[in-house]
């Protein structure tokens, strides 16, 4: 695996400013992560994790501080690459799912291949297998509304990775799944990261989500608090941890087990 | 305190009110010029009968203030709809709904002056353009004026008032009868497609729709050209066939574009998926909200094409009305000798070229006249036509009214001989002729006349006689009144014949081409002009309907973009699905009522161009309607895709 470094955040700060009364979502954050690597996210709740990534994904600006993806400062880059940086490099699984209700669960995820000039003879066939990968085949006809929270999760997760991209920034994909569900979507996100050497940043609050990834960055109050590595260590003493870092925080974690 | 928060409210629903505040500005800018028109001292002295077109235009305001009072209940239901929320929340507050419609009434009361106001400024410098319109149809020396008309402001206002207040009271029912709980309910759900109605079944539907717009162009254009009564059965029948046909085939038009692009993987390339589903989720909504517009853009065109044939048929029988430059009719025995005068006097105004002087013959027992061959034939010589042949034991019948045509026929099948003073005379042809030649009182009465040998004419009594007059360049309007003038001035003496005394009432008749010609221009302008008006209102209607509905689903709508806009949908592309999505809604409804305006006015024009008076009426005036119809339909597209727009791409930089 090349380490090449693919992703800098250099003092970025993030305020929301809602006449007068402003709110400090990242106070100051600066990490960098190489090509390749499974990066989890944890934090409390309204720790900056969703701002972070939304800033990362060009969705949002941030009001400081510069972003390099692939070498290329993302906070000044013109409009029309943003969105075409997005559809090529980016699969983003959003907290909220962001599925448009106008359109059933598979045409939703053939959106991600249309914009992105896949022939139209191709797509029902990708649609088709990554939607058995993740066990939501039998309700691709249906509407968004139609469904269960997770199997809309599932679906967002589909069109985030059906175009293999580069790089995914996934917010909680697992926040609404029961345990098998969630393992089948982790193993899916994991044979992307390990296959096609993909690039990952996972927002989690579930330890266990956590410890597929390779590295964890603790987030507390828009900083960055604390960082650990798997390196040679197995998943379940990395999962071990993860639990003590968490307690450090005091953050939320009691609720998963 | 409300007056303060109701200011307040309107600033922060600003892009609610847009719409709604334009139409009401054209409205009333419409309104007010049309009414002005009517009353303008300048255009009722064009002609004499031009005061008829005042009673049009203010008959047309009622009607126009009722589709009005339509599309203000239309707006304010929208204004509802998007701020049920904000009302709901009033309600849960706890502020009463009499306080509640207090609010909404003072926001819309303050809309509306300002809007009537503004309204009120366009349409007088509408007024200008327009008068300058009618004189150009005239002919006369026109230049651009600003002027105000009191009467036609009162009546605005009048008018204004009526049709805010109905629409304004409709809506404060909806507030009062919608539960707190409606108005926090809101569905997202998708319409679907229903399965019972079979895409074959519903093809066959609309190909059957495109045979009925196409044999409903066809019985519009032969009833056109019939000459009975029944012209009107083909006519409606025509109408109904066409709207039915657009009806039918808009209706099933999302449905039938979703299917076809979904067959045929079309929705699989580009952002197709996302314009199919943003169609797609309204199907049956957007299928009637097309087919209402379309309907309504269909009566807009046809009431145009309806106003410019009419008035362009007002014309075509012209020719029959006035046949001659100037005639002179008097119900009563005088002398032939006695309108020498008379001729004299014509011809010190305009130098008379040729004159008839005729008499009609009382036939006893038959309530027709008489008219001798050599007047007829002279009348005939003057018009321009070949002279007859008629033996002196026949006759024949003139007859230039169609609708009278069938009768007389039908009169001489059962009776073919004509008993004169012992004479039986026959019409072994069973001839009628029907060139014009003004036959209600001119060349005979009623609209027929019986031509008969000179010597048999001579036996019959001469109770009426009749000058016709051909004029040098036609003669000028004037010479109507002028010739009533002198008439009835006392300088003229009429000689009786010989034995005869003078009837108790005297019927007296005058035509003047030239006056006739001034006056069908008058209902030309009144009808085309009528027209015109109509079309706009019904144009205002559909436009701001299509505008609301656009823009009634804008939190959906912002949603659905900023969905694409996160998984890398060029900004560039969303502007060119924001246009695809609107002008979906905005011209694929024009097209089938375009493409029949231009049938029927392709139509129109070659049956009636060759009888228009003055060359270039129907393409000035169609490209007047054209131009108004193009600004008002570009202008409501605009700010539809503004504020869409502007909605949709909100908080982005
Ligand atoms: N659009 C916004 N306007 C104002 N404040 C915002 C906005 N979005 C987020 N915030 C605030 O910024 C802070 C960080 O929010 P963020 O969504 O990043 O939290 P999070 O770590 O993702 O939380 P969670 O785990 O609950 O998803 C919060 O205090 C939140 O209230
Ligand atoms: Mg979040």
């Amino acid at each position: 695996m090349s380490m090449r470094e693919i992703l800098r955040i250099d003092h970025i700060q993030k305020y929301y400013d809602n006449s007068g009364n402003i709110t400090k979502a990242i106070k100051d954050i600066s990490f960098s992560v190489q090509e390749g690597e499974f990066v989890g996210i944890m934090g409390a709740s309204g720790s900056g994790k969703t701002t972070l990534l939304n800033c990362i994904s060009t969705i949002d600006r941030a009001s400081a501080g510069h972003i390099y993806l692939a070498g290329t400062d993302v906070t000044e880059i013109k409009e029309k690459e943003i969105a075409r940086f997005r559809r090529e490099n980016l699969g983003f699984v959003f907290q909220d799912f962001n599925l448009l209700d106008t359109l059933t669960v598979s045409e939703n995820i053939a959106l991600t291949l249309t914009i992105n000039h896949v022939s139209p003879e191709q797509v029902s066939g990708l649609v088709h297998k990554i939607a058995v990968t993740l066990d939501i085949a039998d309700i691709l006809e249906k509407y968004p509304y139609q469904i269960s929270g997770g199997q809309k999760q599932r679906c967002a997760c589909a069109r985030a990775l059906i175009n293999k991209p580069k790089l995914i920034l996934a917010d909680e994909p697992t926040g609404a799944l029961d345990s098998h569900s969630s393992q089948v979507l982790l193993s899916t996100i994991q044979s992307i990261n390990t296959e096609l050497g993909a690039t990952i940043l996972m927002v989690t609050h579930d330890a266990f989500s956590a410890s597929h990834a390779s590295r964890i960055l603790f987030l507390r109050d828009g900083e960055i608090f604390g960082e650990i590595l798997k390196e040679h260590d197995t998943r379940r003493v990395f999962f071990e941890k993860t639990l003590d870092v968490l307690t450090k925080i005091g953050g939320g974690v009691g609720d998963v087990f | 305190m409300y007056f303060k928060l109701a200011r307040r409210n309107i600033k922060r629903s600003a892009k609610d009110y847009v719409i709604y505040f334009i139409t009401i500005i054209f409205i009333v800018m419409i309104m007010y010029s049309f009414l002005a028109l009517g009353f303008s001292a300048d255009i009722i002295s064009i002609s004499e009968n031009m005061p008829i077109f005042t009673t049009y235009i203010i008959a047309l305001s009622v009607i126009v203030t009722l589709i009005s009072s339509f599309i203000v209940s239309y707006a304010v239901g929208f204004m509802l709809k998007q701020r049920k929320k904000e009302f709901a929340i009033y309600e849960l507050l706890g502020m009463e709904v009499g306080a509640i419609q207090k609010l909404f009434l003072i926001e819309n009361a303050v809309i509306g002056v300002l809007a009537f106001l503004i309204g009120l400024a366009a349409g007088t410098m509408l007024v200008g353009i327009l008068t300058q319109i009618v004189k150009n149809i005239f002919d006369i020396p026109h230049s651009y004026r600003v002027s105000f008309s009191i009467k036609a402001l009162l009546l605005s206002f009048v008018f204004f008032m009526l049709m805010y207040g109905a629409g304004l009271a409709r809506s404060i029912r909806i507030i009062r009868q919608k539960k707190t709980v409606d108005l926090l309910y809101d569905s997202r759900k998708n319409e679907v497609i229903s399965k019972q109605g079979r895409t074959s079944l519903r093809l066959a539907l609309v190909i059957f729709s495109v045979f009925a717009i196409g044999t409903g162009i066809f019985l519009g254009g032969y009833g056109l050209t019939m000459q009975t009564n029944s012209a009107w059965g083909y006519l409606i029948g025509s109408i109904i066939l066409l709207l039915a046909g657009v009806y039918v085939i808009y209706r099933n038009f999302p449905i039938m574009l979703i299917t076809y692009a979904k067959r045929k993987n079309l929705k699989y390339s580009e952002c197709n998926l996302f314009y199919l589903g943003q169609i797609g989720h309204r199907v049956q909504s957007s299928g009637r909200m097309m087919a209402i517009t379309a309907i309504l853009l269909t009566i807009s065109l046809m009431t145009m094409f309806i106003g410019l044939v009419t008035g362009a048929g007002y014309k075509a029988n012209m020719e029959t009305y006035y046949p001659y430059d100037a005639g002179v009719a008097f119900d009563a025995p005088f002398t032939k000798n006695s309108f020498d005068g008379l001729i004299s006097f014509v011809d010190e105004k305009c130098p008379v070229q040729e004159e008839i002087v005729f008499y009609l013959h009382d036939v006893d027992g038959y309530s027709i006249d008489a008219l001798a061959l050599s007047d007829y034939n002279a009348l005939r010589s003057m018009l321009g036509l070949e002279t007859v042949e008629l033996p002196d034991d026949e006759y024949l019948v003139h007859c230039d009214t169609w609708t009278h045509i069938e009768s007389i026929r039908a009169a001489m099948n059962k009776q073919p001989d004509v008993t004169i003073m012992d004479a039986t005379l026959k019409n072994p042809q069973a001839r009628i002729n029907e060139e014009a030649m003004e036959q209600f009182q001119m060349a005979g009465t009623n609209g027929y006349v019986l031509i008969v040998a000179d010597t048999i004419a001579a036996m019959l009594p001469a109770n009426k006689i009749r000058v016709v007059m051909k004029l040098e360049n036609g003669g000028i309007p004037e010479l109507r009144s002028e010739i009533r003038r002198y008439l009835n001035s006392g300088q003229w003496h009429p000689e009786l014949q010989a034995g005869e005394i003078l009837p108790e009432h005297v019927t007296m008749g005058v035509t003047v081409k030239a006056w006739g010609l001034s006056n069908s221009l008058t209902s030309f302008t009144s009808i085309s002009f009528c027209g015109l008006y109509l079309s706009i209102v019904f144009i205002l209607l559909s436009c701001s309907i299509l505008a609301f509905e656009q823009l009634s689903a804008l939190d959906i709508n912002r949603r659905n973009y900023q969905i694409i806009d996160k998984i890398g949908v060029s900004r560039q592309m969303q502007q060119k699905l924001v246009h695809r999505e609107l002008s979906t809604f905005f011209f694929i409804p024009l097209v089938l009522p375009i493409i029949v305006m231009a049938v029927l006015m392709f139509g129109a024009q070659r049956l009636y161009s060759a009888y228009v008076y003055q060359k270039g009426i129907i393409p000035l005036y169609g490209f007047a309607t054209i131009t108004i119809f193009a600004i008002l339909y570009s202008a409501y597209y605009v700010v539809t895709c503004h504020l869409f727009k502007s909605n949709i791409f909100m908080n982005k930089t």
